[in-house]
């Protein structure tokens, strides 16, 4: 599958402990997070209740299932404390973070935003929702969405570009001047009017950023595949009778990969910043959505309340720095042109 | 333009007539007409520029489309004129029934694949009917005088030397039992006894398969006991044509007597390289 320059590539990015170490961090929290709800719930994961075992985090109860009045869900947090519950035989086992992203706990003593507490391990924001939970909850968001933009950035980015690069011409002309003029548009305004228009949701805002994100691949692309169809080894495959998909596939895009894998780490940062910029000033996904822009903002608005900037600053700032190791990494082991000083 | 000996009786596989190769303004080949038997071996040497290795080229079209190079005259590959033909009838001639081998083995391989993946490349590309391409892979790189070709067809093309990678580059020509063989400068970027080796390699396999071979080069040494006939080219057009002795020993044209002198000899005491004076050949 991989020939053996990959293989060594990947032994060298290995090596890289820093990258290695922060790559697998980086993955393993996202694998994690895509558990949330099994992992920072106001619902029980596994409970007893006279005899039966149930499953809250995966299946809906109603509260008539435990002895309540009414159809919709069991409020299990206030059922953990009632004594007829208890006296069934009633036993809960909660996520480690006991509660959900979008609820309210206003029961708490005081006034929201709550400092950090036994119950709120950081503390919660100014509507009383429980900020660890809304942070690993913005983390899978803004994770699926960079990945989701970079995957779709690079594809188109390696299509146009490469196209551009391999036809040459005046359709790579004509193709390089109208990137410039598109790369000229304001992104912001695009984002207010079209996301005014459609409505701010995970996929216009996605739509919106992809529209721009494939342009910084393009130029790596367009260069690498105008210097790979003069070299020899195309030729020679031209010589041997290869069509013209073929060379383009086989011989070409192969050996053109490199920017991809040494970009995407960067653009994996830039999506998350990006969108956690948009949040921030309120044009991105709408509330309650557990956003770190919308969490970035409340901590600048409530300076009272440090835990609110502190937890979403480091957060991001985690992230991105682990990101940017990665990415460091990356391009030190698949770029040849660059020193490999770094370890 | 002197011809040296008489018209073959049956048709020759190649026939060039007034093949013309422009560049914008430049002309770069101008009106040449050659033509190459059946198990004939013909050297065309020239220095750079001369406009050799563009001719080997247009053989099969594998020069950039018109704006940028236009060709006049005709090239027939049996009954075939190769400047009318279409692409896909072009793609299954080159390799097929003309095969080139360039100048520089190390950039001719992709660097990404095993070379025993390139040649089952070429198989597939052309003899969709043999198989066990790996027996076939075996043959061929057997054949060219690589040992222990069971082990070395997974190699990449990294792991070679520029010999080995040449006479890759020759099996990989050979696996589809093409009828002409182009050899543009097979040897310039090997060192001399690498080249006395790809040179005896490509003269053994022409006799035990019996194809033409077009050998491009500027050096007259390797064309000694190698080629059939020459034609010498110089700045775009043949200047002489004979068979290869009668040429190295009595060359008429300044220009062939110029390049015949520049071959460094053994024991011979020279204090300085002999160079061409092109006052007295360019008009």
């Amino acid at each position: 599958m991989f020939s053996e320059i990959t293989r060594q590539q990947f032994r060298r990015f290995r090596s890289i402990r820093r990258a290695w170490i922060s790559f697998w961090i980086l993955v393993g929290a996202y694998v994690l997070s895509l558990f949330s709800e099994h992992l920072a719930n106001d619902r029980p994961l596994v409970m007893r209740y006279n005899g039966g075992t149930y499953f809250p985090t995966v299946k809906f109860y109603s509260a008539e299932t435990f002895g309540g009045r009414y159809r919709t869900e069991a409020d299990y947090l206030a059922l953990e404390q009632s004594p007829e519950f208890l006296a069934k035989g009633g036993w809960m086992l909660f996520p480690i973070i006991k509660s959900d992203p979008l609820r309210n706990y206003l029961k708490e003593e005081g006034s929201p935003p709550h400092a950090p507490s036994a119950r709120h391990w950081l503390g919660t924001d100014d509507s009383a929702r429980d900020v660890a939970a809304r942070l690993l909850y913005g983390f899978r968001l803004s994770m699926s969405f960079a990945l989701t933009l970079a995957i779709l950035g690079a594809v188109v980015g390696v299509i146009v570009g490469g196209l551009q690069g391999y036809a040459g011409g005046w359709f790579d002309l004509a193709g390089q001047r109208i990137i410039e003029i598109w790369s000229a548009l304001p992104f912001l305004y695009v984002v207010i009017l079209i996301g005014s228009i459609y409505g701010q949701t995970f996929g216009v805002l996605l739509f919106v950023f992809l529209l721009f994100e494939w342009i910084g691949l393009s130029y790596y692309m367009r260069g690498e595949f105008y210097r790979l169809k003069n070299q020899t080894f195309t030729q020679a495959a031209q010589a041997l009778g290869a069509g013209k998909f073929r060379i383009l596939y086989r011989h070409i895009l192969p050996n053109a990969m490199v920017p991809v894998i040494t970009l995407f780490p960067f653009m994996l940062i830039g999506g998350i910043s990006s969108l956690t910029a948009l949040d921030f000033l309120g044009f991105g996904l709408p509330p309650p959505t557990p956003s770190w822009g919308e969490m970035l903002q409340q901590g600048l608005k409530y300076l009272y309340a440090p835990w609110l900037a502190f937890s979403s600053v480091l957060a991001l700032f985690t992230t991105l720095l682990l990101a940017s190791f990665v990415g460091e990494g990356a391009r030190a082991a698949f770029d040849p042109r660059s020193s490999n000083a770094i370890r | 333009m002197p011809s040296a000996e008489p018209a073959p009786a049956a048709p020759p596989l190649l026939q060039v007539n007034g093949l013309t190769i422009r560049f914008g303004e430049h002309t770069a080949v101008d009106g040449i007409s050659f033509r190459l038997g059946k198990g004939e071996t013909l050297a065309v040497v020239g220095e750079s520029g001369s406009g050799k290795s563009v001719s080997a080229l247009a053989l099969t079209r594998l020069l950039p489309p018109p704006p940028a190079c236009r060709l006049g005259g005709e090239i027939l590959l049996g009954d075939r004129d190769i400047l009318k033909l279409d692409e896909p009838a072009l793609h299954r001639i080159r390799g097929k029934e003309i095969a080139y081998i360039f100048q520089e083995p190390s950039s001719s391989l992709n660097p990404l694949f095993t070379i025993g993946a390139q040649i089952a490349e070429a198989i597939r590309l052309h003899r969709p009917d043999v198989k066990n391409p790996v027996a076939e892979i075996l043959r061929v790189l057997d054949l060219v005088g690589i040992r222990d070709p069971e082990k070395r067809h997974r190699d990449y093309p990294h792991q070679l030397s520029g010999g080995m990678q040449q006479r890759v580059m020759i099996a990989m020509a050979l696996v589809c039992q093409p009828k002409i063989l182009v050899a543009d400068e097979p040897t310039t970027a090997l060192d001399v006894t690498i080249q006395a080796q790809i040179i005896d390699l490509l003269r053994d396999l022409k006799q035990k398969l019996g194809m033409s071979v077009l050998m491009i080069t500027h050096n007259f040494g390797i064309v000694h006991g190698f080629a059939d006939r020459v034609i010498v080219m110089f700045r775009g057009k043949i200047v002489e044509e004979g068979p290869t002795e009668v040429i190295l020993r009595q060359p008429q044209h300044p220009y062939t007597k110029a390049l015949i002198s520049c071959i460094p000899r053994l024991g011979q005491r020279q204090e300085r390289l002999v160079t061409i004076d092109y006052s007295t050949l360019v008009p």
